[in-house]
């Protein structure tokens, strides 16, 4: 609100164009915030799911210990993740400023995809949330991306495989990490659950006890402090972008320090917030976790992401996440692995693209077809209007801090929205 | 499809990276914990009744917490990591020991 209010006054005395791009601006970050938002509560499963689920900590201070690591990790990103959208659209040059055909007319006609982009990225992440999947919320802002940069660009307009220099493109960057990372991510938690299970066997749970606890607590804060520093840094980075094409920011070697503030703010508190509904899930639909397996999950989590990204070779919080709890499942002899849920949740991966992409898609037609302000506010509508809609949903079934906990099998999972129609009566 | 080899040969290098760190150092971790168990003495192990009187080995003690250090220090290495990617830089191995290089 400051800065939209910001925006109008120091841009008072300017043409009415210039203003209408402020407003389509203003949109554009709150939007971007919000983004960041669901990015937080979406992924502080990733982190603090086992470490719930086996009581090393109490829900509320998993979150809490959770929301302040990815507000330390974003502050220390001090590297500007200005061309983020390249990995998968060509709407930046490979300095980072905005293509110039987008940017003539005020910059409106870039600031309308990105819009729509992030509109794309929300909606999914909520969606996803609803049901209790945990899905990559970089793969739903890349779908959201692409489907707005098809729609307003053509086919063209999308990096599909890149130049073939590098990973790169739709294949290179999305594709290819989600089929590649749950897999080497269930491969180290495997062997390490396996190996942790045959050297502890047997020893006095005063002693296992504590050292799991202690074990979990680290890893899961390695995960939590990596994933401030890597996903923070692409809202700012978008959020840059959408401030050049407007005109109110030249250098592309720094990113304004309000811009780093806020978002590092917005990824926190969603993360304090705590998406319960897919922890759950994580941490109590696809394995009963044991201590030793929790902390085999997020060591091979912690290693896996950082061990990727040293090697430059991005990969998925969540799907390295999924993969590790499935893996500490099969690691484990006698443990139950419900591969169902794990099916449900490999096909929501397979389709984040896609269906942020028709969101996103969707979001650009209306807004092109409403036209200026107009267009950009309709767009901003439709997108309250969706979350208050899935909000207002999720209240049927909540779970909170409270229920995160209960056994999967006994209680209505939060996913299966068959179950609901049985009276309440009839469990008693 | 040359993203396919790219993606192939990224993944052979974290699954071998991920090994090291993500399994050794809890399996380090999990033997400095049977290790402490050791240390007091008599069985470590689960009884039923009649452990009496037993005798502490300390030399158990000093394996687990030289075990504990390794892995402590790997925990370090995870976070120089992530601060000095957040900086702009990159950790080399070139001389064994880590050093923060600047990115090429």
């Amino acid at each position: 609100m400051i800065f939209i209010l910001w925006l109008t006054t120091h841009r008072a005395g300017d043409d009415r164009r210039v203003t209408d791009t402020s407003v389509i601006l203003a949109l554009v970050v709150v939007t971007a915030l919000a983004f960041d938002f669901t990015n937080g509560f979406h992924d502080t499963a990733n982190a603090m799911a086992t470490t719930i689920a086996t009581k090393a900590l109490r829900p509320k201070t998993a979150v809490a210990l959770s929301g302040l690591l990815n507000l330390i990790g974003a502050f220390l990103s001090v590297e500007v993740a200005l061309t983020v959208t390249n990995a998968v659209v060509k709407i930046q040059n490979s300095n980072g400023t905005p293509k110039e055909s987008l940017t003539a007319d005020g910059g409106t006609a870039l600031l309308l995809i990105v819009l729509a982009g992030l509109v794309g990225g929300i909606v999914w992440n909520l969606f996803t949330w609803l049901l209790g999947l945990p899905s990559s919320s970089s793969h739903a802002l890349f779908g959201g991306l692409v489907g707005a940069t098809i729609a307003g660009l053509g086919w063209a307009g999308v990096n599909w495989n890149g130049n073939g220099s590098k990973l790169d493109g739709v294949v290179g960057k999305v594709l290819l990490p989600a089929l590649i990372s749950p897999v080497i991510a269930g491969v180290v938690a495997a062997a390490g659950t396996w190996i942790i299970f045959k050297i502890t066997a047997g020893v006095a749970a005063r002693f296992a006890a504590p050292g799991f606890k202690w074990g979990q607590i680290g890893s899961a804060s390695l995960v939590s402090l990596a994933h401030g520093t890597n996903d923070a840094q692409k809202t700012m980075g978008v959020i840059t972008l959408a401030l050049i094409a407007a005109g109110d920011w030249t250098d592309t070697k720094n990113i304004p320090f309000w811009v780093k503030v806020a978002c590092a703010v917005a990824i926190a508190l969603g993360t304090y917030l705590g998406g319960w509904r897919i922890i759950r899930t994580l941490g109590k639909g696809l394995v009963d976790i044991a201590p030793a397996q929790g902390m085999a999950a997020q060591s091979a989590s912690a290693a896996v992401i950082l061990a990727s990204s040293h090697l430059g070779f991005a990969l998925s919080t969540t799907h390295v996440a999924t993969g590790s709890v499935l893996g500490s499942g099969v690691g484990r002899s006698g443990a139950q692995v419900r591969w169902r849920v794990a099916g449900r949740m490999i096909l929501a991966w397979m389709i984040t693209l896609p269906a942020a992409g028709v969101v996103g898609a969707a979001m650009w037609w209306i807004g092109h077809l409403v036209g200026g302000v107009a267009g950009a506010v309709t767009v901003f509508v439709l997108l309250i209007a969706a979350s208050a809609g899935m909000w207002w949903r999720s209240r049927r079934i909540p779970v909170d801090h409270q229920n995160v906990n209960d056994d999967w099998s006994t209680t209505t999972p939060p996913a299966a929205p068959a179950a609901e129609r049985v009276p309440a009566t009839a469990a008693s | 499809m040359h993203n396919l080899g790219f993606a192939l040969d990224g993944a052979w290098r974290v699954l071998l990276a991920g090994l090291a760190l993500g399994a050794g150092l809890p399996v380090l971790f999990a033997l400095g914990i049977r290790s402490l168990a050791w240390s007091t003495g008599g069985d470590p192990e689960v009884r039923d009744s009649g452990v009496i009187a037993p005798t502490p080995r300390p030399s158990g003690k000093v394996l687990a917490y030289l075990l504990f250090g390794t892995v402590v220090l790997g925990v370090l290495l995870g976070i120089a990591f992530i601060v000095a990617s957040g900086f702009g830089k990159a950790l080399s191995f070139e001389h064994i020991y880590p050093t923060i290089v600047s990115k090429h």
